[in-house]
């Protein structure tokens, strides 16, 4: 724990804190924190506190970006590891097939790709997924082309180094090199980029949340902020956007410092 | 040439990418209006969906590009678009874009010097926890605060307020790049040598820092465009700008195919023009890059 740097041990911290009281708050005791909320009630939902709809819109936009950013890291591990395996113009093809899905923006990629979710659930053609699935995929077919263009580099990087020269020297296949060598010292990095991605896939999700576009059920914050942001142009309307605004910043925040520390000194945090 | 040919089709390929994935996609969406309880869009949304598609027929991914050349109306009559339109709206958040452009590079310059003039005292952690308080807003939050003070005034300044609040994080991370290399440049034995020679701070910094930092600033201009014009459709939403941004969101939000098709891929192609422009100006500024080539 010492050779994790501070500022990454802070967004660590941050993350960790805030996902116990998403859950403390907003899922274990949401009765409670009706009934003490000093923010009062949410002016378009007389029946719901700004505590209850912050909270828990906190732990629906942190359980999104947790499972979106792991798949989206899952994937591009695995186009990267198959790409550098296979070689030659195998890995040029994805290479620009990376390039192609990591050029458009990915709120825009999202929104299409929403689109065509629910209509195929709407027709009964969804396979099961519900709005939290439906947003969880989109975004992981929009999110790995960076970490796997970031992990080709990664292994194409380890992959020049002595240790597996001499590996493949004695004879070792590329999978062995890769599951024996490569994955110890690509494990802190995989962390790193999973910790970028989640970051990027809170913010796309709040941003298709506000245009109306995602149901999601319960609210995340982006579909709190963008159903109650009519609230503003009342006297004492910010008491109901600026929490749920501070949460989303304390989020995005942690995530980001804890990202950018580990991708700054990944061997020291192993 | 051969290389700068195969850098200039790997951008241009973007463009029919786009074009075929994104019209396969809509065609396909099995967008029913048979039953009352599984209705999604009103018989002549459907309608409309078929003819603009041209689903069924051959070549049929070429007719909405078609039927806006011949200046014919995608989507229904009330919500759809014709070509003149679709280029207005273009512009307007192009012209949104070009504004956030000049306001983003000036946060960058700002951002940078305080962040150099931080580094070395107790702020230091400002430089750091600023761009995240940035990177964490997302542009829809600064356009609410901003929005019931200037939507209803008119006189473009709705359209500065966009350009404004668009240019917060892309300022910001350019400026953080930019300082990251101008710090480097700056401990480099090249500007000792200069400045032992007796040439003045200034034109070390113009003659010789600047045009080894140029080519960090062309790599981060790229990310910078894509996000000013991604950032201008929340803004355009909130401050209800009726620009680019508002018709793609409600197209979507309508279920407009036609309209989806053609939005993502003229704006697939503003990216890859911006791109092209920044390899051109590339090419021209720094001699790295014609040799590399060569």
């Amino acid at each position: 724990m010492n050779a994790i740097p501070p500022r990454a041990r802070f967004g660590f911290v941050l993350l960790v804190g805030l996902g116990l009281l998403s859950l403390v708050a907003g899922r274990l005791f949401p009765d409670w924190l009706a009934s003490s909320c000093p923010l009062g009630v949410d002016p378009t939902r007389p029946d719901r506190t700004v505590c209850e709809l912050a909270f828990g819109g906190l732990w629906v936009s942190l359980a999104v970006g947790l499972v979106a950013g792991a798949l989206s890291t899952l994937i591009g591990l695995v186009v990267a590891a198959v790409a550098r395996l296979a070689g030659g113009p195998l890995e040029q093809v994805v290479l620009r097939a990376v390039d192609a899905v990591f050029a458009l923006p990915d709120v825009l990629v999202v929104m299409v790709l929403q689109l065509a979710g629910q209509s195929l659930s709407d027709a009964g053609l969804g396979g099961g997924l519900g709005p939290f699935g439906l947003m969880v995929v989109s975004l992981s077919l929009v999110g790995w082309a960076g970490p796997a263009r970031m992990f080709r580099n990664r292994l194409a990087t380890l992959e020049g180094q002595e240790f597996v020269a001499a590996a493949r020297a004695l004879g070792g296949g590329g999978l062995h090199v890769l599951r024996v060598h490569l994955w110890p010292a690509l494990r802190p990095f995989a962390l790193a980029v999973f910790l970028s991605r989640l970051p990027t896939a809170i913010l796309t999700e709040s941003t298709v949340s506000f245009f109306g576009i995602a149901r999601m059920e319960p609210m995340s914050l982006g579909r709190y902020l963008g159903t109650s942001y009519a609230a503003l142009i009342y006297e004492g309307g910010g008491r109901v956007v600026l929490p749920a605004w501070a949460l989303l910043v304390l989020l995005v925040l942690g995530a980001s410092l804890a990202s950018q520390a580990l991708s700054a000194s990944p061997r020291k945090a192993s | 040439m051969r290389t700068v040919l195969q850098r200039l089709a790997r951008q241009l390929v973007l463009v029919p990418v786009v074009a075929v994935a994104s019209y396969f996609l809509m065609a396909m969406l099995p967008l029913t209006t048979e039953s009352e309880t599984k209705r999604q869009v009103s018989p002549e949304l459907a309608a409309s969906y078929r003819r603009d598609l041209g689903i069924g027929e051959p070549l049929g991914f070429l007719r909405p590009w078609e039927k806006l050349f011949r200046g014919e109306r995608l989507g229904t009559s009330a919500q759809g678009i014709t070509g003149d339109e679709l280029v207005r709206k273009l512009s307007g958040s192009v012209g949104v874009g070009l504004m956030a452009l000049p306001l983003a590079l000036a946060w960058a310059l700002g951002f940078a010097l305080l962040r150099t003039r931080w580094r070395k005292g107790r702020w230091a952690v400002l430089g750091d926890a600023v761009p995240a308080v940035a990177f964490g807003t997302p542009v829809f939050i600064p356009a609410l605060l901003v929005a019931p003070a200037v939507v209803e005034r008119g006189h473009l300044l709705p359209e500065l307020c966009a350009a404004l609040v668009t240019s917060l994080w892309p300022g910001i991370f350019l400026g953080t790049l930019v300082g990251d290399a101008l710090e480097t440049e700056l401990s480099r034995d090249y500007v000792r040598t200069a400045l032992g020679k007796g040439l003045a701070p200034g034109a070390v910094l113009r003659r010789h820092v600047l045009p080894n930092v140029m080519p960090a600033l062309l790599d981060a201009v790229g990310p910078v465009a894509t996000a000013l014009l991604a950032g201008s459709f929340a803004a355009e939403r909130v401050l209800g700008l009726p620009y680019f941004g508002q018709l793609y969101v409600l197209a979507v939000l309508n279920k407009q195919v036609a309209v989806v098709v053609v939005a993502t891929t003229t704006f697939a192609s503003l990216l890859v023009v911006v791109s092209l422009g920044i390899e051109a100006v590339r090419y021209w500024v720094d001699p790295r890059s014609r040799e590399a080539r060569a």
